[in-house]
């Protein structure tokens, strides 16, 4: 056993086999559809004040660059992905808006795993696997990508 | 002249801050350095130029490293492609030993970060790996340390006869600058920096306190 598995009950192997199983390949894809309401409740909800986003009769009407962050695949990961053994917890979330995402408009959104990687610091080793979900509209024009950080914090190996 | 030599931005995972958010803060709230080093997580930003805003903020803007070995974190200064290329630098378990020669052979120097900090600094390991050969300084004011991290990597930087660097360890725009190293040369580049860090004339410094 080398010392690394000695200390780490994740071995990285596991992980560059995560990467290059599952990284870039598209495993959920859904389609969407909002009602103008449904954007200006969401940003009413965050306290956005800016008409474009809270106002139907804004000739700009649009939503909210947070807007993504409310979107959820079905599922959640991949079929097949590794279990890593620690403690699990959301390490935040990243919207890259790209183009306006309109009221009535049919919204295919297709998430794949972006990365997967391991870090070090003061608790301890960590894995993060970055989610994207990627909107498109019926032009397949690329309107947002919404990253989804998960993090599992390690259990030292006893 | 006073840089702080431990900073990231947005280019690393968990950083927060926008070079140029660094650079208005420093100037606006008039913290009293005259530049920082970029110092992103396990990667070198080989792409991103800062001559516009170093120029626009007069603020020296230079670029390093923090990669992960066994003995925990460390800065690298003076990386180029033939570091780059010696190492996967995503590798969280990079040996220090090849970590130092390296970056000695590429014309940089190697400076464990925090040691004091448990599990990603130096003093943490060296129960298990022994007194690793070849550290010439460590960092022993990071702006980040908690309790007596810092008295730590002072004690040990007396013991073993390193010299000290200090650093913010900034990830958010109101840290930077909270530690620093003065120098008693100007400093411009990356290759001046690691020749000012091998000449031993420096000292560091913290302006925590003041911060708080």
């Amino acid at each position: 056993m080398t010392k690394q598995d000695t200390e780490h009950n994740i071995e990285e192997a596991d992980i560059q086999a995560a990467r290059g199983q599952f990284m870039n390949l598209v495993y959920d894809e859904k389609t969407f559809s909002f009602t103008a309401e449904q954007f200006a409740e969401f940003s009413r909800a965050c306290g956005e004040t800016a008409p474009r986003y809270t106002d139907p009769a804004h000739p700009e009407f649009q939503a909210p660059p947070t807007f993504p962050t409310s979107l959820h695949p079905d599922k959640r990961m991949p079929d097949g992905y590794p279990r890593f053994n620690g403690l699990g917890m959301d390490a935040g979330k990243a919207v890259a808006p790209i183009r306006p995402i309109r009221a009535g408009e049919t919204i295919t959104a297709r998430t794949h795993v972006h990365d997967i990687y391991s870090k070090s610091g003061r608790s301890g080793r960590m894995v993060f696997s970055l989610i994207r979900m990627e909107l498109f509209d019926q032009q397949e024009t690329l309107l947002a990508t919404a990253d989804t950080s998960i993090v599992i914090r390690e259990k030292p190996a006893s | 002249m006073i840089l702080d030599l431990h900073a990231h931005s947005i280019k690393s995972d968990d950083g927060r801050a926008k070079v140029q958010n660094y650079c208005q803060w420093i100037r606006t709230r008039k913290i009293p350095i005259d530049g920082f080093v970029l110092t992103e997580h396990r990667q070198f930003d080989f792409e991103s130029d800062y001559s516009a805003l170093a120029a626009e903020y007069d603020i020296v803007i230079l670029k390093g490293s923090e990669v992960e070995t066994e003995y925990g974190h460390v800065l690298v200064f003076g990386v180029n492609e033939s570091f780059t290329q010696a190492f996967d630098m995503t590798s969280i378990r990079l040996p220090l030993k090849d970590v130092i020669e390296t970056a000695d052979r590429a014309g940089g120097i190697a400076v464990p970060c925090h040691p004091g900090r448990p599990r990603v600094g130096m003093a943490a390991h060296i129960g298990t790996y022994g007194i690793p050969a070849g550290v010439r300084i460590v960092e022993t004011f990071n702006g980040g340390s908690r309790e007596n991290e810092d008295a730590i990597a002072q004690q040990m930087a007396r013991e073993q006869g390193y010299r000290g660097i200090g650093g913010s360890d900034a990830h958010i725009v109101s840290h930077i600058g909270r530690c620093a190293t003065r120098f008693n040369t100007a400093i411009h580049t990356e290759r001046e920096l690691v020749a000012a860090l091998k000449s031993g004339e420096f000292e560091a410094i913290t302006f925590k306190e003041q911060a708080a």
